[in-house]
């Protein structure tokens, strides 16, 4: 009885294991192999092209090559594009739900008007803001009703960049990264396990110093120098996003305040907590898990992110390039199909580092470990 | 320290009023117990008091001072809740601590007090863990750890026991007697366990749809009913009930009840013949050598319909003169369905109730 029931469980799997196995898994794989050879130029398209493997040259030639420039700037525009996406969509949809939590008149409407634009395609919103930012319109004219001069911000077609950098020094930016990374997990158990919290302190000061003190002679990403920065002109698309999406995170937050429980308000209120400290010490703390699904969901949004920009400024505008759109032309207008599956690749594990903890901690939980 | 009074505080939820016009003054270091079924308005006028409720008319003042208009945080009162409510993300020390940290204490007086609150209720071992890893008793000491260390001047409790098992209910019950008699703050506690109410209180409220029915000591209102709802809510089996006549004769007065006719030691005012309820304790009828106490016309002969002994004690219900009652017998009678048995009535303790309008007759 056992053994038969196992045997239809196995019958009844296997369809979708062998599918997902062969159309997710098996492409995957296919992609990464074709990343890993020369296929592309003029016989690209020819009936049995040639393949040659040629190791990770397309890997090295995006991050490091001479022209690799334009992929480099996209990678750029996409991680300021996820951290102000993520701020700002997280910010707003914060600020809606707490101010909804209080059960204003009309509450329900509010929750539909806010969520609403989650509904429209993104070709549609996309459309819709382009008018709204454009140069001398929407937006820009706005102040002329109230008899003030008109704005002048170019939303979509400035060409000035902030918060720029050296492509060079990457390495150099790396190892910051990594030895503030240490620095704040260290400082923040110091309170709690003083001594554990040396042997992150230590890696973090040490690494800090090392490329403080020998930043110039570490390796050069590139033989010139190549700045890259927030590209202004992107900052229409980022409010448009926001726009999008901060009604979805408004719902999630929403959702986990309505879970919890009066009396824990009630609670904190004689307690002596304001609204803000409720919302700071008690509610916010509580709906973590939907920050954390907030963060993950957001940030794989703002990775694959095509359709907006395509609809916004088009897919050839330099300035506001995202790699998934990159990916696109490399592979279907340049026909560079092993640089456009290189790419492809990067994005897959940029969007894995930020899934794949997820996914684990989630399957501890099930598993009810914590 | 504090007084607590409530004068005509009513509540209306929209068009519905729950709290009719609750008069009620609350002495410094009293411990008052509002008891009565579910729905009588009890939560809410302890909700009211905490300024989590708003009041729809009326007045409550603590020390004096309306309160009407100040924010439950400025009412300096703490409370204990039904189901604690814990905050779950922060450690047993962080939870006791929560109030101290936002009156922007020090953290060397928060950890003073912290630590002295966890001592008086037994929680040192514990105050680095989470909630959920506490067992229910723990829970409910670390709520009221909560709400001593910020030494309030009125302690409220929302059925605070009422999620707890019963040994471990009565082992909480005399710790918070213990703790009230310790820290001699001013206490109003909300239940509908009357065993918690006669047991904790130093005077009891009663109350049934949103007004108060008695106010007393808990044994004014086990002697002393003012009507047949407070003598059947108060004491456990419920009084028996049972509608009956009251006759006049030789100026003497007897009760009586289908076919039973038993004399009345002190008569309550009024004419012959007058239509009465009447109620009887289960605790007044006695067997055994509880009979000698009593002389032979308070006696009667008693038909068995089924006993249950309760270690010490036995349940018995019977029928006598074709009127069926609950009586609480010492010692461990056990009978036979159908069994007839000598039962003696403690007549002096009989308690009598106008049948319209069930309030009592003295």
């Amino acid at each position: 009885m056992r053994n038969q029931d196992r045997i239809k469980a196995v019958l009844t799997l296997s369809p979708s294991i062998i599918l997902i196995g062969l159309f997710v898994y098996g492409f995957i794989g296919n992609t990464f192999w074709i990343s890993l050879t020369d296929w592309g130029g003029v016989a690209a398209l020819a009936v049995n092209p040639v393949k040659n493997y040629a190791g990770f040259t397309n890997y090295i030639d995006l991050f490091t090559g001479f022209l690799g420039g334009g992929f480099r700037q996209d990678l750029v525009n996409a991680v300021y594009y996820s951290v102000m996406l993520l701020a700002g969509a997280i910010g707003v949809g914060m600020f809606l739900a707490v101010m909804l939590d209080s059960k204003p008149k009309g509450e329900a409407f509010f929750r539909t008007v806010f969520l609403y634009p989650m509904s429209l395609s993104f070709i549609v919103s996309g459309t819709i803001w382009r008018w709204m930012l454009s140069p001398q319109g929407g937006v820009n004219i706005l102040p002329e009703y109230a008899g003030l001069q008109p704005f002048t911000f170019r939303w979509l077609s400035s060409t000035g960049s902030i918060l720029e950098f050296n492509w060079q020094n990457l390495l150099e930016i790396a190892i910051y990264l990594v030895s503030a990374v240490l620095l704040i997990i260290g400082l923040r158990l110091f309170a709690k396990t003083p001594r554990q919290s040396l042997l992150w302190l230590i890696p973090g000061i040490a690494l800090g110093l090392f490329a403080w003190l020998g930043g110039e002679m570490l390796p050069k990403a590139l033989f010139m120098e190549e700045t890259h920065g927030f590209n202004k002109a992107t900052f229409g698309i980022i409010l448009a996003t926001i726009w999008q999406y901060s009604g979805y995170t408004m719902a999630l937050y929403l959702a986990g305040f309505t879970g919890i429980s009066q009396d824990l308000r009630d609670a904190a209120m004689l307690d002596g907590a304001t609204t803000a400290s409720y919302y700071r010490h008690i509610a916010l703390p509580m709906v973590k898990p939907i920050t954390i699904s907030a963060v993950i969901i957001l940030s794989h949004i703002s990775l694959k992110m095509f359709d907006l920009i395509f609809a916004m400024t088009g897919p050839d505008n330099g300035q506001t390039g995202h790699p998934a759109l990159n990916m696109y032309l490399t592979t279907f207008r340049a026909n560079d199909f092993a640089r456009g599956a290189a790419i492809a690749i990067i994005l897959f594990l940029i969007a894995g580092t930020f899934i794949i903890p997820y996914l684990v901690s989630s399957y501890r939980q099930r598993r009810g470990k914590p | 320290m504090a007084q607590v009074e409530l004068k005509k505080v009513i509540k209306r939820f929209g068009s519905t009023e729950v709290v009719h016009g609750v008069d009620l003054f609350i002495e410094d270091d009293e411990f008052i117990v509002l008891v009565g079924p579910s729905g009588c308005g009890k939560s809410t006028v302890l909700r009211m008091i905490a300024g989590l409720e708003s009041i729809s008319s009326g007045e409550i003042c603590i020390n004096g001072q309306s309160v009407n208009e100040v924010a439950p945080k400025d009412r300096n009162v703490a409370m204990v809740f039904q189901n604690y409510a814990l905050y779950p993300h922060m450690s047993v020390y962080e939870n006791i601590a929560f109030s101290l940290k936002m009156a922007k204490e020090s953290k060397s007086q928060i950890k003073d007090k912290v630590q002295q609150a966890a001592e008086i209720l037994e929680l040192t071992p514990y105050l680095q863990r989470k909630p959920a890893e506490l067992s229910g008793g723990q829970r409910q000491r670390v709520a009221m750890g909560r709400a001593i260390v910020r030494q309030p001047a009125v302690f409220l409790f929302d059925e605070p026991l009422s999620n707890l098992d019963a040994q471990l209910r009565t082992q909480m019950r005399m710790e918070l007697k213990k703790l009230h008699l310790k820290m001699k703050t001013t206490t109003i506690y909300v239940t509908h366990d009357q065993i918690e109410a006669m047991t904790l209180a130093d005077r009891i409220v009663i109350l049934k749809d949103g007004y108060i029915q008695q106010i007393g000591s808990p044994i004014e209102l086990f002697e002393r009913p003012v009507n047949r709802f407070v003598a059947r809510f108060i004491g456990n089996p419920p009084t028996n009930i049972i509608p009956a006549s009251l006759h006049k004769h030789d100026g003497r007065t007897s009760v009586r009840m289908g076919t039973l006719s038993l004399p009345v030691v002190s008569p309550p005012a009024g004419a012959d013949s007058q239509q009465v309820l009447v109620g009887i304790r289960p605790d007044i009828i006695k067997t055994g050598d509880g009979l000698h106490s009593l002389p032979d016309e308070w006696q009667v002969q008693a038909e068995v319909i089924v006993s249950e002994v309760l270690g010490g004690q036995s349940l018995l219900e019977f029928s006598a003169g074709g009127t069926t009652m609950i009586a609480e017998l010492e010692g461990r009678v056990q009978a036979r369905p159908g069994e007839m048995i000598t039962l003696g009535f403690d007549l002096s303790r009989l308690l009598f109730f106008d049948p319209r309008t069930e309030e009592a007759i003295y």
